[in-house]
Formats: structure tokens, sequence, C-alpha cells
């Protein structure tokens, strides 16, 4: 295995890691896995679980590249005042080009946590040549919530409370002597009182952005795996906002949803690190006896069109959160 | 790998015959470079990945006050090669000195400062005092105890912990403790638990600024054994944030007076 750093783009202002096996010129090495920023954090991943996935991916034979976008790590900031939504396709593809142009790749497969996951299927709604994608803690827009989402330390509040709290001993005691956060409480109750109320008016609405680029994606069978922490409240947001389409894409296998239970966002256990990884493995494995489906690069203005489907929700990472999520 | 106007920033690996570490040098605008090279000592673990972007700033700012900069990754952290479980502060150490003799061979300067954030000013401190070829030192918050340091990681550790599902019993026993999802092995828990910058020997760097970035905790007291590390000491504290420590929403913060506190002595004391 080597790894290289590499500076791409029209202005060589990206900058990434290129890992791939010491031996090319397998059918593997033809194919690429490009691990776009979760969040913030810059390409090394949060408790560097980037660079062991780059790591292990080129153990399998694949090439693994994980670049910074504009402005997060050691790239560049751009100033040309382009939005994340259109600046990170942009930049996606021009890794896809750097690939093409350094290595001869044509296949390749995108992996992102939260925003990255985000980035990554605004990249496969709108270019044909990205073969598949892992999603992890697939960050949904904001307008795809059936409420607006509180602040952060309410909703990391609200999963406490349902997924933990509520079986706990020591939180009942704390509530009936007075020593709880009442009025956080009163937040969390009310959050999930208009939140299920939207959701059961919202049954008959217009489909969601995840529902439409779900649609589309799948129709060019691009195969999608869903990765989610079972602590992380994302997951609830990706069950609504996916609504029956992913439920459906899941149900006939065109969608994966894998939960790994106990997991919080940033997989800041290194058994909840490990399992990721093997679960990462696994589903770029068996992506890649997929047949490829080719179709003609987008124009720009399909392409723009495609990723208006998408649209982000402000960066945001939290921190550790609790338990048990229930699968789809 | 050519550098243009635009980007004056270079990733790149060196020491590639053993062990590759990641390095990133910034060069300096032509017409205003001075001949002090300046070298980051980033710390270790959730606090390297927590602060990365911070260091990255500050090492933009020092570029273009003059200074050639490089940063770099100790072995088995960031993007250099080696996985965490393999570190020891013994490798940490000659990774230091690879990279100072690697940015004066790439900025052509032989005078050199160190500036070193937590872990990374303690690692820094103790290189500089095995060298004494340092011509001066910031030290951002160090740690000055290594006992102390690490028994703060693990009560941080054990309140992250409380909003974490309990571990399964299947799950695999490892050497050493985990921290914020870092693998702390026990040998390097041991080198670093022995770490005392109370110990060093003194007068091996000329000028030395010791940034304190949090009024509110008085600062540690154990500093003052630092008088004796070099010939002029300064001291400065800022109300600013504890970048390394992990924020509620997950936000990286950028102290911009500590940065520019930091390149403004270090451009004086260079002038």
């Amino acid at each position: 295995m080597t790894e290289e750093a590499v500076l791409f783009g029209p202005r060589q202002s990206l900058a990434g890691i290129v890992t791939e096996p010491a031996i090319r010129g397998d059918l593997r090495t033809r194919t690429a896995v490009v691990l776009l920023n979760a969040g913030i954090v810059h390409r090394v991943g949060p408790g560097r679980i980037y660079v062991k996935m780059a790591r292990a991916l080129a153990a399998m034979g694949f090439v693994a590249l994980r670049f910074d976008f504009s402005g997060i790590g050691d790239s560049a900031v751009r100033h040309d005042h382009l939005s994340f939504e259109k600046s990170a396709v942009a930049e996606a593809q021009e890794a896809i080009e750097f690939l093409k142009a350094t290595r001869g790749i044509e296949r390749v497969l995108f992996l992102g946590g939260c925003s990255g996951a985000f980035a990554s299927l605004a990249t496969a709604c709108c270019d044909p040549r990205v073969t598949g994608a892992v999603l992890i803690n697939f960050q949904t827009a904001d307008d795809d919530h059936a409420v607006a989402p509180p602040d952060v330390s309410t909703r990391k509040a609200a999963h406490y409370y349902w997924s933990c709290a509520l079986f706990n001993l020591t939180s009942w005691r704390k509530l009936l002597t007075g020593k709880t956060d009442y009025g956080q409480l009163t937040r969390v109750l009310w959050f999930e009182v208009r939140r299920r109320l939207a959701f059961k008016k919202n049954e008959l609405r217009e489909p969601t952005h995840l529902e439409t680029s779900l649609g589309r994606v799948a129709a060019r069978r691009v195969p999608l795996v869903f990765v989610c922490s079972g602590g992380d409240p994302r997951l609830q947001d990706l069950r609504e906002a996916g609504g029956q389409v992913l439920k459906r894409l899941c149900a006939s296998g065109e969608v994966v949803l894998d939960v790994i239970h106990g997991a919080d966002h940033t997989f800041s256990s290194i058994d909840d690190q490990e399992h990721l990884l093997k679960t990462v493995c696994r589903r770029i494995e068996s992506m890649q006896h997929l047949p490829t489906v080719r179709h003609g690069l987008a124009t720009g203005a399909e392409a723009a069109a495609s990723c208006q489907l998408l649209r982000p929700a402000p960066v945001v990472q939290v921190g550790t959160n609790a338990r048990q999520g229930r699968d789809l | 790998m050519p550098m243009n106007s635009i980007q004056k920033t270079l990733p790149f690996y060196f020491r590639l015959s053993d062990k590759p570490l990641f390095g990133c040098y910034h060069e300096p605008p032509a017409n205003r470079r001075r001949q002090v090279g300046v070298l980051i000592c980033q710390p270790v673990g959730h606090e390297y990945v927590n602060s990365h972007r911070a260091l990255r700033q500050l090492a933009n700012r020092f570029s273009e006050a003059g200074f050639p900069v490089l940063r770099f990754d100790y072995y088995g952290c960031g993007d250099s090669s080696g996985n965490t479980e393999d570190s020891s502060v013994a490798q940490w150490l000659k990774d230091i000195s690879a990279a100072i003799a690697e940015l004066r061979r790439r900025a052509g300067v032989f005078r050199v400062c160190l500036v070193g954030l937590r872990l990374g000013a303690a690692l820094a401190v103790l290189a500089a005092a095995q060298r004494r070829d340092v011509e001066s030192m910031v030290l951002w918050d160090p740690v000055v105890e290594g006992g102390k340091y690490f028994a703060d990681l693990c009560l941080l550790e054990k309140e992250m912990l409380r909003f974490r599902a309990k571990r399964r019993r299947t799950e695999k026993v490892r050497d050493g403790v985990e921290i914020l999802g870092f693998q702390w092995p026990r040998c390097l828990i041991s080198e670093v638990e022995s770490i005392s910058l109370r110990t060093i020997a003194g007068g091996f760097a000329k000028n030395m600024l010791v940034m304190q970035s949090d009024l509110s905790r008085g600062g540690d007291c154990s500093q003052d054994q630092l008088d004796l590390c070099a010939t002029h000491l300064e001291r400065r504290s800022l109300e600013a944030p504890e970048i390394w420590r992990p924020t509620v929403d997950g936000s990286l913060l950028v102290p911009a007076q500590v940065l520019q506190a930091v390149v403004s002595w270090s451009s004086e004391i260079h002038s």
C-alpha cells in the first residue's frame, strides 16, 4: 500500500491523500472510492476513521482518495461565493476527473459521513460516473423536516430521553426528586408532539427532496447504502424524509439501510469504528460485483437541476449520544 | 509537485524510507521572507482533530508574516504512516527532529522556532532540550505534567461515556485505554505520564512565549517551572476557548486573538 499527498482541481487548491495498493493492474484498482469530509472535520475523519477506511480499501485492491472540500482542512477557500451544495458537487466531480487523468479510473464509488453523505448523494444524482455510494449518518435537508429541528443540545437530549433515560431508574428518580432540567424536558416533549402531528398530516405530502433523489438514483440502478448510528437522531430524520420511497427501495433491496446499534454520530468508540469499517468494506465489496450502468455525462444545466433536488442543512456535527435505534 | 501563486500550501510526505510522515509546507511571500522557519508541533488524539483548523490558520498567519512554516503529523497520527496503537513518545521526538531537518532543507534556513500546542508543546520542549539548536519556542497551553494531562483525558472520556450505550461483553479487550475514539497503549501512557517539564535542564532556547488561553482556570501553576527553560521567557494570558476540547455542536474553534498574539510575538523576536 502507498500513500501520496496530492493537489488537484483547476486552481490546484484541493488537498488530498491517495491510498492505493502496492500492486496495480487488478480490475479493482480501476475502481476508486472517494471519501468526502464528515462535516468540517478534515480528511482524516473523526477518530481517524477515514485513514483506517482508506487503508482497508487499498488492502482490498481499491484506490482510495480522501480530500478536503474548499475551506476545510488543507484545501484553500473558494472566492467565487458558490454555495456548499454546488461547490461540493463540483469538487467531487473534480476528484473524479483527477482520478481519471492520473490513474485512468472511470468507476467511482462515493463515501461520506454527515454532510459528506449529503454531497455523495447529490453527486450520484447528477454524475453517471458515480457507480455507488455509502452514506453514513446522512444529513437530510432542512426542507425535508416535517417540523424545523430544534438546537443540537435539545435534539441530543430528546434522543437521550427516548432511548436511554426512559429505561433508566436513576433518571426516573431524578425526575421525581426535582433534579431534572424540566425546561429542557418540556422543550423535548413539545418538539416530539409537534413532529408526530406534522408527520401524520404529511402522509399525503409532496415528495421530499430525499425521496426525489432516491427515485432518480434508483432509476439509474446505482446502489446506495445508508449506514446509520443507532444513537444518532439523524436516523429518525432519514426515515421521515425518505418516507415510502425509502421503505420501498429497502424492501426491494435497491437501497440498503444498515444500523449500527449503540454507536453515536461520530463513532467515538473504537468498537463502533471497527463495526463501521467492516460494514463499509462488506458493502463496497458487494457493489464491486454489480454491473455498471453507464449513461452520457449530464450537461451543466441538467447537473445543476439535479443538484437542486438536494439542499444541505448547515454543517453540524454532534458529539456523543446514546443507545439503540430500531430497524426500518 | 509545482506550487503556483494561488496555492502556497504544499502537502507532501517526507522520511519516505522509514515510517513516512505527512507534512504541509507554507511558503511565505518572497518579498518578506524571514530567515527563521516555524515548525508547528500539533497535539495528539482527539485534540489533534479538534485543533487542526486553528493550527492551519496559525500556519497561514505565520506564512503571511514571512516565516516558512511546516506543519506535520507524528507517526501513527493524522495522515502519517502507522497506527495510533504503535505510537510512542520516543518515536514522536524522532519525528520532530526529522521535521526540523525537513524544514531546514526545504526552506533553506537554519534558525528554527518551535510552536507547540498541548502535548505538542511538551514534546517540543523535550526535543529542544535534547537538541539545543532551537532558536525560540511558543508553548500554547502546554502539558507540563503528563500524569495530570492523562488523568484529565480519562475524566473527559468518562464524562462522554455517560451518554453512550454500555459495552457488550463480546467486544474485544485491548491493550491500554480508549480516549474519545483513540486507543492509547499502556507503554505510551507510561511515557506520557512520566513527562514533567519541571525536570528539564534550562537555557536551551533564547526566547520562549507561554500562551495560556483560559483565564478562568487560572493557568497551570506548574508553568512557573518553565522559567528555567529559556533565557527570556514571556507569559501571556488571553480569555479564549480551549479549542482542543470537543464542543456540543461539533464546531471547530479558531481563537483569532491567540493566533495574532503568537505571530506578533514571533515577528517581534525575529524582526
